[in-house]
């Protein structure tokens, strides 16, 4: 094996997508031994995950490492291309992976655990699966794997809410899905290739509409899981019915992963500049709509859903900038809202088992009830509002600066009505705080914690959102090269076709 | 290029049932006739006239076009991926009867706003 020797400490990135997936049939297998280690199986497939991606950014930051699956040549072979856009997407699922799968060891505790740890495997391969490939069938598929598993979470508790919620996003998804295969095969039919690369090196070649038709099918088709308004109808529905450990993943990966996806095919493949404009308005619209129906929920998890569509129209317009800053500040939103969203989810998870409804004014007195836990959900919620020093601080920052950057009176507009929209995020979360805290509850005031495990992954989510907060440069520099990726579609094709 | 454009109305075809019909079963079956017509699409887009199979079993062969093989083989990989979804629409319109004693999608309406 000739490219072996080019990964550095011979870690190659392939693992990332085989360890996990291997894990996942290997679940029942397991069961047969003990049913009470498959728990721990996600655990350490996302620990030894999160440590390959690790090791793997300083050789990737240098130049990307292209895996030629089968020994072809690229455009020949299916290939992955770990660059730095894909090891920081591929680190940040581990992550999140890692610690929801720490706090679902005691907070799955009803219902069919075995396929819930198999599912769950499956939606976060194929999330590393699509950030990391090559090739355009291949992204189908693997989108495919990442879609069918969350519709199956999202029922997981088999009740009312939760089938009509999974049967509206699996009927929106598999619509959106056969968009995007047909997307696919008027590319391949034109340029009788499924390489991204060698695709997005002919683009220039044929004419605009036969390249229009292709690129509007594929950003709808992938737009249905990014939560794009328009195509966002599932979204609450589905985030508010599933185990709030997957909501925390579906709100925290799933979306961001569909997000990436569209700014892969704009970006790279098509050299979208003329239509980034719609994008810009796309995403302030998004935000706008979002933030306001968050405002209007009685709901705590229909709040959260709809305040993360609000933060993917915030990151589809700091893509939709499309200078340095913009595209930087994009990723850096994507990590915050990661992160941020991920604990409220999981913090807001324990505070409904407690209070038994779903209900925000059900939560007065919980200041009292459970004090770790509603601090962590108060750190949540000002960080996604973007408090300093927490990390949505410097990611709303970015944005700002760059929006302010391009010197256009439009942007400077866009940018106050961003403003407006985390102004209304800022009322409704705050308003849960104050139920939190200053309101006393009627119920027994007894102190009761959430178990240990989902304390201590909440406990390293607000650790590493107030790090970063901190110290932000500590990832600036992949941050930076992921952008510089994403801006400069020559040197990916040059690296892909050598 | 009539074929394609019939390919294509056969998608519209799947797709007016997906958004306008009530029933869920006959919902379940726009979604495949819209996976068949992509299925269909590809396969025409791989098709040559005159062309043979690309299996190369005989020497006088050789000279003979061939059709793409490679939308083929994507063809098969989506109708792996179909019958999951498929399967999966079906169990969940199984637990949807069980729950609410109807097919009708406009019945099952708990979640809003």
């Amino acid at each position: 094996m000739g490219e072996l020797s080019l990964l550095s400490n011979g870690v190659n990135p392939v693992l990332l997508v085989v360890v996990p997936l291997a894990l996942a049939f290997a679940v029942p297998l397991i069961g047969f031994v003990s049913k009470k280690i498959i728990k721990y199986i996600p655990v350490v497939a996302f620990l030894f995950n999160l440590i390959v991606a690790l090791l793997l950014i300083p050789s990737v930051l240098k130049q990307p490492i292209v895996v030629k699956i089968g020994g072809f040549a690229p455009p020949f072979c299916i290939n992955l291309v770990a660059g730095p856009i894909g090891i920081l997407f591929s680190a940040l699922i581990a992550l999140a992976g890692l610690l929801v799968s720490i706090y679902a060891l005691n907070y799955i505790r009803e219902g069919p655990q075995e396929k819930y740890h198999i599912l769950y495997l499956l939606l976060l391969t194929g999330a590393t699966g699509v950030v990391l490939t090559g090739d355009i069938f291949n992204l189908f598929v693997f989108f495919e794997i990442l879609c069918i598993s969350s519709y199956a979470l999202v029922a997981y508790l088999g009740n009312k809410a939760g089938i009509e919620s999974s049967i509206k996003y699996l009927i929106q998804g598999s619509v959106g899905s056969s968009l995007l295969l047909l997307g696919i095969g008027l590319l391949y039919g034109q340029f009788g290739t499924l390489n991204m690369a060698d695709i997005a090196n002919q683009i220039h070649s044929a004419s605009s509409p036969s390249i229009f038709v292709p690129m509007v099918l594929m950003i709808t088709g992938l737009g249905v899981e990014a939560a794009i308004f328009p195509l966002n109808a599932w979204l609450p529905d589905a985030h508010s019915s599933a185990p709030s450990s997957i909501s925390a993943i579906l709100s925290g990966i799933a979306i961001e992963v569909g997000l990436y996806a569209v700014i892969r095919v704009l970006f790279t493949i098509f050299d979208a500049s003329n239509f980034l404009m719609f994008f810009v308005f796309l995403g302030v619209l998004t935000l706008l709509i979002g933030e306001m129906c968050a405002f209007s929920q009685k709901n705590i998890k229909r709040m959260l859903a709809y305040s993360s569509i609000g933060q993917i129209g915030l990151i589809v317009f700091a893509f939709s900038i499309a200078n340095t800053y913009g595209v930087t500040g994009g990723f850096f939103q994507l990590i915050s809202h990661t992160l941020g969203k991920g604990l409220l989810f999981l913090a807001a998870g324990y505070m409904i088992y407690r209070s038994g409804s779903m209900d925000i004014s059900t939560f007065e007195g919980m200041g009292k009830r459970m004090p770790l836990t509603s601090l962590f959900f108060t750190v949540g919620a000002f960080s996604i509002v973007g408090l300093p020093p927490f990390i949505g601080f410097p990611s709303k920052f970015m944005i700002v600066r760059a929006a302010l950057s391009t010197g256009e009176l439009l942007f400077t507009i866009l940018i106050g009505i961003v403003l407006l929209g985390t102004v209304i995020e800022g009322a409704y979360f705050f308003r849960v705080v104050q139920v939190i805290y200053f309101k006393k509850g009627n119920g027994n005031p007894e102190r009761k914690k959430a178990p240990i495990s989902g304390l201590i992954s909440m406990f390293i989510f607000v650790i590493l959102i107030l790090v970063i907060g901190v110290y932000p440069n500590l990832i600036t520099k992949i941050l930076n090269s992921a952008a510089s990726e994403l801006l400069n579609r020559i040197d990916y094709i040059r690296s892909v076709l050598g | 290029m009539t074929l394609y454009l019939m390919a294509f109305f056969l998608f519209l075809v799947g797709l007016y049932g997906a958004v306008t019909k009530k029933d869920i079963i006959k919902i379940i079956l726009s979604i495949g006739i819209m996976g068949y017509s992509v299925n269909l699409f590809l396969i025409l887009i791989a098709y040559r006239t005159g062309a043979i199979y690309p299996i190369l079993s005989k020497i006088e062969d050789l000279g003979i076009p061939m059709v793409d093989p490679l939308p083929q083989a994507l063809v098969l990989t989506s109708i792996v991926i179909e019958l999951g979804i498929t399967a999966l629409l079906a169990a969940l319109a199984i637990r949807i009867y069980e729950k609410y004693k109807t097919f009708d999608i406009t019945k099952v309406r708990r979640l809003k706003g």
